[in-house]
This record gives C-alpha cells, sequence and structure tokens, in this order.
C-alpha cells in the first residue's frame, strides 16, 4: 500500500513540474522571440505598403501601445546598437559602421541634414553656402563658409576656421585607408582660415553635391587642433589611438567611458552653441535581436536597432512603437564579375569569363530573381526595388524610373537568345553569412535552379573577415557576390562608385568589358556631377537609370525601408536616413 | 636526481615547450587564411589594402610575422584585437575577470544548491521531496543553456521587471578602480556597498543560467552517494548507537557521500567555463566567451592566437606545478625520470 501512495505521488510530482515548465514556455510569449513567426506576421502587414515601389513620405507610427508605466532611466537615453564601433575618431571611421553614430552625436560638421529630410541646415558654419548668398564663387570652385563665434569643444578649447582647416587637413594628411578621406582628396584643391570666423574651401573642379556628399560626412567632422595635439598630433597613414578612443568635439554630447562589449557613455554638453540635449546618452551594445527585443519590451532600451525581419517580434508589446520611416540608402545588390581570373574561381565553377559580358545573360539573371520572396520574406515587407542606381530619397529618383520584376517567360527567353538555356551552368555566390546577404544569394539560388535544373548555384557564406578580404581583391576571384551599397545623400556618389566604368567597381568588375556604350554612360555621369541645376541633373540620371537597366550590372536586391522601434515615452522622436545608421540625433529626443 | 635538478630540468625544458607551442598556434592559425579580413572594410581598394597589410606587418614574410609576433607576446603587445577595437592586452584582464566571476559564481550557486538538495532528496528516499529533487536534476541536465537562459530574462527581467542584464548599472561603476577585474570584489575594496549589490544582482541571473546543468549533475552524485552511503552498516550502527537521525546524516552520511561529489566538483569547473561561451551570448556579459565567439566568427586571428597562446602557457604552467608537487610528495617521480 505504502508502495502504490509513493507511486502515486511520484506521479503528481512529475505532473505538477511539467506543468509549471509548461506553463513557464506559454505564458510569456516566448514564441514572439523567434524569427520563423515574424516573417510571416510583419510581411502580411507590410504587403500593402510596399506592394508598390512607393517611398512613405513620412515616417508613421505602425503601432502605439501606450504605456502604464514608470519612465525607466529618466535622465539617460538609452539606446541598443547592434555592433561594437572599430573607431571613434572621423579621421579613421568606416563609411556605415558603428563609429559614425557616435561621431554623429559628439562632433559637429559645418553643414548638416535636416531632421526633416534632405535639406541643409547650418552646423558650424552661420550659413549654408549657396548661389544666392555668394558663399559659392560664380564658377562653383570656391565654397566660404563663416564660422560661429564662441564655440567650444568638450575640453573647454576654442573652435575656430583654423580648428576647421585643422580638422580637414589632418584628414588629408593622415589619409588612412579604413576612412572616407579619399572623398575629400577627390575634392579639395586648397582649404584656407583668412581669419578666425571664415573658412575657404577651393575645388578640383565644380561638384553639384559638394555639400550634400562631401561636407556632411563624418569624416568632414570638426576636432579642436588642441585636443588632437595634446594627444599625439598628427601623423600621417597613423591612427590616432586618443581620438579613436576617446573623442573630443563640439557636438552635443560629451564622450565619457567606452565600455568594451558592454557600452558607451556620454553626458550632455552644457556648453553647447546649440540647443542642448536633454538626456544623457547611453549606447549598449546587444548584437543578439532577442536580447534587444527583450530590452526594449522590458523598458531598458528606449530605441533599439531594428532589423525588419524581427519587427512581428515587437509588434503589438506593450509600450513599444514602431516607427516606420523613409528607405534606407544601402540597397542590397548581388553583383556580376566581368573581369573575374577564371583559373581563380571556385573550381565547381563552369561559366566563361566572358559569361557576363552578354547583357542578356545580365537581363536573364534580374528577370529570374524573385524579388517578392526577398521583399516579402527577409526584409519582412520593409522594402521594395530599386531602379538603377537611384535608391529612393536621392535626386534624380522617381517611381516612374524602370525597375525589375520576376519574370520567369523573359529570363528563358533570354538565356535562350544567349544560348546558355539548354547547357546550363555553375556559379558561385560569395556572401558574409548569417545575414541578409546570406538570403539574398540562397533568393537567387532558388530562382535560377527553380527556373531550370541545369542551372546551379552555389552559395559560399563565409565570415566577415573572409568576405572582406576577397571583395577587397582585384581581381576579385569570384564571379557573384553580395553586400549592401554604402550610403550617399547624392545619386553622383552611387552612380560613380556603382555604375561608372572608370568608377571603383567599374574597373575592378571590367565594366567595359559589358556596357555597350560605356563612353556615354561615363560622359553621362560626369556630366551630371558638376551641372549645379537640379532639374537638368536630375534629367539625365532618369536617362542613366534607363539606359542602365538594359545595361545591368547588379542585381538590386532591394532596398529597406527604415524602422525603428522605441518606448512610447520617447518625445521628439525622428529619424533620417541621410544620418548615419542608426540614423538617430539623441540630442533631439526627450523622455516623459 | 636530486628535487632541485629534476625541478630545473623542468624549468629549462619550459621555454621550449612555450616556443614549440606558439610556433604550433601561429602555423595552425595561418594556415586558416591571412588575418587581414578583420581590418578591412568593405570598399578597399587594393593600394588601400596593401596600407593596412603594411599597418600590422602583414606585407612581411611568415618569420618575421611570427617573430614580431611572438615577441610581442612577451612584451606585452599581443595585437589589435578587430573584434574589441584596442589591443588586446589592454582588453584581455577585463573580460578575463568578468568570465572568471561569471564561472565562479556559477559554481557557488551549483555547489552550494547541489549538495543540498542532493542532500534533501537523498534522505528521503522515494518520498515527494527526493523525486521534486529528481525531476530538477533530470531537467537540469537536459535543457539546453540557452533556452533556460531566454526563458529566465522573459520571466525575470522582461515580466517581473526583478533581475538586469548586462554586467553592472554603469552609473554606479563609472568612479570605481578594477584592480581585479572581478566587479563584486573591486565593489568590496572601494566600500561601495550599493555598488557590490548591483553587481552581485547582475550576477545573479547569468550565475544561475550557467550553474543550473552543473547543479542538476551535482544534485545527483550527491542524492545517489548519500543513499548509498545511508544503506552502509556503519550508519546503521550509529542509529543503533540511538543517535539522531540529523547527527546521523551530518556527521557519518553526507561527509562520506561528499567524496565523489567532490570529484564530480572539480570536474565541473571546465564545464562551466565552456558554458560561459553561451550565457555571456544571452546575457550581454563582457567576458572572453563571448569575446572568441565573435572572434572566431569574424576571423579575429590577433584574439584567437593570444588566447589560445595564454591558455597553453597557463596549462604548461600548472602541468609544471602538479608534476613539481607529485615529484615532492613521490620521490619515484624523480628517480624514474
Amino acid at each position: 500500500m505504502r508502495r502504490r501512495i509513493d507511486r502515486t505521488r511520484s506521479f503528481w510530482a512529475i505532473l505538477l513540474a511539467l506543468a509549471m515548465v509548461v506553463a513557464a514556455c506559454t505564458g510569456t510569449d516566448t514564441s514572439d522571440t523567434t524569427a520563423g513567426g515574424t516573417e510571416t506576421t510583419a510581411g502580411e502587414e507590410t504587403t500593402e505598403t510596399t506592394g508598390t515601389t512607393e517611398a512613405p513620405d513620412e515616417g508613421t507610427d505602425t503601432t502605439a501601445a501606450p504605456s502604464d508605466g514608470a519612465v525607466s532611466n529618466p535622465d539617460t537615453f538609452v539606446h541598443a546598437a547592434d555592433d561594437e564601433p572599430t573607431s571613434l575618431d572621423p579621421a579613421q571611421v568606416e563609411a556605415g559602421e558603428g563609429g559614425e553614430t557616435v561621431i554623429l552625436q559628439v562632433f559637429d560638421r559645418l553643414v548638416e541634414f535636416s531632421p526633416e529630410g534632405p535639406d541643409l541646415v547650418p552646423g558650424l558654419a552661420e550659413e549654408v553656402p549657396s548661389d544666392d548668398n555668394g558663399l559659392i564663387s560664380e564658377n562653383g570652385l570656391t565654397y566660404t563658409f563663416m564660422i560661429r563665434e564662441g564655440v567650444v569643444d568638450h575640453l573647454g578649447n576654442a573652435v575656430d576656421a583654423t580648428d576647421v582647416k585643422y580638422s580637414w587637413d589632418r584628414v588629408l594628411t593622415m589619409d588612412l585607408p579604413e576612412s572616407n578621406a579619399g572623398v575629400l582628396a577627390e575634392n579639395i584643391s586648397a582649404t584656407e582660415a583668412p581669419d578666425p570666423q571664415t573658412f575657404v574651401v577651393t575645388l578640383n573642379q565644380p561638384n553639384a553635391a559638394f555639400l550634400n556628399s562631401v561636407v556632411t560626412l563624418a569624416v568632414a567632422s570638426i576636432v579642436s587642433e588642441e585636443a588632437v595635439e595634446a594627444n599625439g598630433g598628427i601623423v600621417a597613414g597613423e591612427p590616432n589611438e586618443f581620438m579613436a578612443t576617446s573623442p573630443v568635439g563640439t557636438g552635443p554630447y560629451v564622450f565619457v567611458e567606452w565600455n568594451r562589449g558592454e557600452n558607451l557613455l556620454f553626458e550632455i554638453n552644457q556648453d553647447y552653441w546649440g540647443t542642448p540635449a536633454n538626456l544623457d546618452l547611453r549606447i549598449e551594445i546587444v548584437p543578439d535581436p532577442d536580447v534587444r527585443v527583450l530590452g526594449i519590451r522590458a523598458g531598458d532600451y528606449d530605441t533599439i536597432e531594428t532589423d525588419p525581419s524581427f519587427v512581428g517580434d515587437i509588434e503589438g508589446a506593450e509600450g513599444v512603437t514602431i516607427f516606420q520611416g523613409e528607405f534606407l540608402l544601402e540597397p542590397i545588390h548581388i553583383a556580376f564579375n566581368l573581369n573575374f581570373p577564371p583559373d581563380q574561381i571556385p573550381a565547381d565553377d563552369t561559366i566563361s569569363a566572358d559569361f557576363f559580358y552578354d547583357p542578356l545573360i545580365r537581363q536573364a539573371f534580374n528577370f529570374a530573381f524573385d524579388y517578392e520572396a526577398f521583399v516579402n520574406g527577409a526584409l519582412g515587407g520593409f522594402g521594395a526595388p530599386t531602379p538603377f542606381y537611384l535608391p529612393q530619397g536621392v535626386l534624380g529618383y522617381s517611381e516612374d524610373l524602370p525597375v525589375y520584376s520576376q519574370d520567369l517567360a523573359m529570363a528563358e527567353q533570354l538565356f535562350t537568345e544567349a544560348g546558355v538555356w539548354d547547357e546550363g551552368f555553375t556559379v558561385s555566390v560569395i556572401a558574409e553569412q548569417g545575414n541578409l546577404f546570406e538570403i539574398a544569394a540562397l533568393v537567387l539560388k532558388d530562382s535560377l535552379e527553380g527556373l531550370n535544373p541545369n542551372f546551379s548555384v552555389n552559395v559560399l557564406a563565409v565570415a566577415e573577415a573572409q568576405f572582406d578580404e576577397a571583395h577587397a581583391s582585384d581581381p576579385l576571384p569570384y564571379a557573384m557576390w553580395v553586400k549592401n551599397a554604402d550610403p550617399f545623400a547624392d545619386p553622383h556618389a552611387f552612380l560613380h562608385e556603382y555604375m561608372n566604368p572608370d568608377g571603383n567597381w567599374g574597373q575592378v568588375h571590367g565594366f567595359r568589358n559589358g556596357y555597350q556604350e560605356p563612353d556615354q554612360i561615363a560622359e553621362m555621369i560626369d556630366e551630371a556631377s558638376v551641372i549645379t541645376d537640379p532639374d537638368e541633373r536630375e534629367a539625365i540620371y532618369q536617362e542613366l537609370a534607363s539606359i542602365l537597366y538594359e545595361d545591368p550590372m547588379w542585381i538590386i536586391a532591394g532596398n529597406e525601408v527604415a524602422v525603428m522601434a522605441h518606448r512610447d515615452w520617447v518625445q521628439g522622436f525622428v529619424m533620417n536616413p541621410l544620418w548615419p545608421r542608426p540614423s538617430l540625433k539623441f540630442a533631439l529626443f526627450d523622455k516623459g | 636526481m636530486q628535487i632541485r635538478d629534476y625541478v630545473l630540468r623542468r624549468l629549462m625544458v619550459l621555454p621550449i615547450l612555450i616556443i614549440g607551442t606558439s610556433l604550433i598556434v601561429f602555423t595552425l592559425t595561418r594556415i586558416g587564411g591571412s588575418p587581414i579580413g578583420i581590418y578591412l572594410s568593405h570598399e578597399m581598394t587594393q593600394d588601400e589594402v596593401a596600407e593596412i597589410e603594411e599597418r600590422y606587418g602583414l606585407d612581411q614574410p611568415l618569420p618575421v610575422q611570427y617573430l614580431t609576433w611572438a615577441g610581442g607576446m612577451i612584451t606585452g603587445d599581443w595585437g589589435w584585437s578587430g573584434v574589441a577595437a584596442a589591443p588586446v592586452r589592454q582588453v584581455f584582464p577585463n573580460k578575463l575577470g568578468a568570465t572568471l566571476e561569471l564561472a565562479v559564481a556559477a559554481g557557488v550557486v551549483a555547489v552550494a544548491l547541489g549538495i543540498g538538495l542532493g542532500t534533501y532528496g537523498g534522505s528521503r528516499r522515494d518520498r515527494l521531496p527526493d523525486h521534486l529533487t529528481r525531476v530538477f536534476s533530470i531537467s537540469g541536465a537536459a535543457m539546453p543553456i540557452f533556452w533556460f537562459g531566454i526563458l529566465l530574462l522573459i520571466v525575470f527581467w522582461v515580466g517581473l521587471g526583478w533581475a538586469p542584464i548586462g554586467r553592472s548599472n554603469s552609473n554606479l561603476f563609472q568612479s570605481i578602480a578594477h584592480p581585479t577585474g572581478l566587479y563584486t570584489v573591486d565593489a568590496l575594496l572601494a566600500g561601495n556597498w550599493s555598488a557590490f549589490v548591483d553587481a552581485v544582482w547582475h550576477l545573479l541571473l547569468p550565475a544561475v543560467t550557467l550553474g543550473f546543468g552543473t547543479t542538476a549533475i551535482i544534485t545527483r552524485m550527491m542524492r545517489s552517494s548519500l543513499v548509498e552511503t545511508l544503506s552502509e552498516e556503519y550508519v546503521d550502527a550509529a542509529r543503533a548507537k540511538g543517535l539522531p537521525e540529523k547527527l546521523v546524516l551530518r556527521r557519518h552520511a553526507r561527509r562520506n557521500a561528499l567524496i565523489p561529489t567532490v570529484t564530480v566538483i572539480g570536474l565541473s569547473f571546465g564545464f562551466l567555463l565552456q558554458g560561459t561561451v553561451v550565457v555571456e551570448i544571452i546575457f550581454r556579459w563582457p567576458g572572453l566567451g563571448r569575446w572568441m565567439a565573435d572572434a572566431v566568427l569574424r576571423g579575429d586571428q590577433a584574439t584567437i592566437m593570444a588566447y589560445v597562446m595564454f591558455t597553453s602557457v597557463l596549462f604548461l604552467m600548472v602541468n609544471l606545478v602538479v608534476d613539481v608537487t607529485y615529484a615532492y610528495l613521490d620521490r619515484r617521480v624523480v628517480l624514474g625520470a
């Protein structure tokens, strides 16, 4: 009898324990944190928004749940970033890298993009130079910036035009390969500071995009001469370790501390020349997206860097708003390499060196790609196709420009005309593992292999360092690769970088081997860059977009919409994709 | 041979072993590819890549690179960690401190809970408490750490708001020096009680998560051992003497049952260190495990080589100490050598 009672107790004990485990699993929305559930939900909810190529005109709050709880960290704004910066020095920071976030808060530039959009507003310069105010010379070669009086850096040193000249000359002298120093060097022939309030720049040739695409860059941020000279000064070709880890600027936030792997701390700059920030700032390093989602749900983070693929995890969370803004300026593209060394590509590849010379094949690849699957799946519906090479939001973009959509019949016809339909081919695509780029490569694989069993695509998903090394090779030993574009504010930068046969990628990929009219394309890109009339420029870019559609050098898988989750208590929330990622200026925010 | 000669000989061999280890570490890492990738950005030209190679000495012949690296390891220049964006040597002590603190805290949780629950269950064999501890130990051994950690975060961080995430409240620790790298100890040394409480509070969830699996193993071991001990004749003899059951348990049974359990506890510390990788990622714990996982995934060879070299040398040193200890304890070791 005793034995029987013990068995009964044992049964109930086990049942109770199991019930507790099950209750713990089902009662706390665990399933919301898995990636699988999010894609479906987010995709369904956003199909209507992104089914067309329209960019949202303004930032819109798609979900708003009022928060009943008290504000967490009332004196500090807490942002959860997805990665650790590599350098905080404007002279060393890489475009699109986490350090730009810090530089945007700690440093000023001469002019800035306004919170509302692409309009420029004064920064350390009192006015934005223009033809009307006479601060741009008639020949378009000289820009004069009148520098504000009474500006001090975070150490209390006065900052004037000599510091501005010092800052730009410093970048040019250091000329670090990681940075955008080359952009300054390409454009500038001389800098002068004739008096403490006047800074004059002379360009090599007129450049309509100078203010938008050079002066606003992180690399053009203003540092204090005293601060740099007291901490290592300028050494050509060598990074300054002090500035890379302890930046001193004039911006609304004073850098305090960088705890590696944990966070970066900032305080309000009480002596800021403009409107001071409302709150101190803490940027938490949180690489795991699930933890970022949990953190904003818990109320510990005020904003989190949000990938469209996990929006579904946040939607409906109490006290959390999902802000859907403009398109990012970093389209995800798949490259055609027309210059690969045949003996160095992966052994399985069967394509010949001139395979991508034929525009029919490049068009066929573009028609075969399943854009809808990528945008609605990987991007969770927060994205759209993009014309060549004018992302939504830059000058020249229009909804009327031609964009590719999947047309399998057309793809088959073009592959047949090109003579590769029957014999097929094998090609490898290299991509960084575990992110949207790998998914884009897999979508290409599915698209082509589903179209014709004789087509084979090998996706080589590799570590970031391995990808970067391959990506920087010339000649590049892969016929195809996937990455996103660097963000630029002006169309010339995109077209020169990614379409010009004489531009960076044009040379590495041998675009002249494939373009039907390479000289015409190069001339049009160069011509548009020096025209100051926006309408005239726009017309050239739109004509170019149509030409490049017929002669595509990339597959543009899609362009992401800027999405950001923030707590309801964040006041004055605004994001501008023209600011470096995550496109936020924290000094504009308050909590309450 | 005298013990002194034996020790001297071992000490003379040690540098050769370290050099051999460094050669193996360097060669094996380089077989995996060039370390240049972690320092590159996506749009660099060939000239810019060449500049980066020159900056890090990667344009030199491999033997020169080896000598530079090995010399740096001796002089304290362990290379630049691309993942941490700082010199490896500067970051390493903080990360090591964070991981040790977590592992020790998890060990304390595991030992205290494991012995307590094992004793409690084992002394109540086949009764409800025993069944519950068995369910607990089975679930602890079966439950994946990452799942359990996320579960704790959802309940105690998001749901109840009781527990924080990360290593500390940065505001509290901003002004505290870190002579040991162990935040709890540093806070005590600084005499800052609120910082100490904060450090312990931050340690709680990751330590429980990391220690859960080990707790289960220790609980099971302790229970089985105690059950076996309680059936020994000398325990019956103690009971026959009229000793109260509590005294029988405490003085006679538990002490002997602890012997095999202590062996398991010793072996478990390695298991705890392995588990830190997952726990540090989930709980944003800035330790060695998370750093190394990042370094491996992103190909940060300077970090990987420094870590492997450090652990290898540590192992060699520990091995030396053990061998010397054996020699003192047992003369045959020396004579045999």
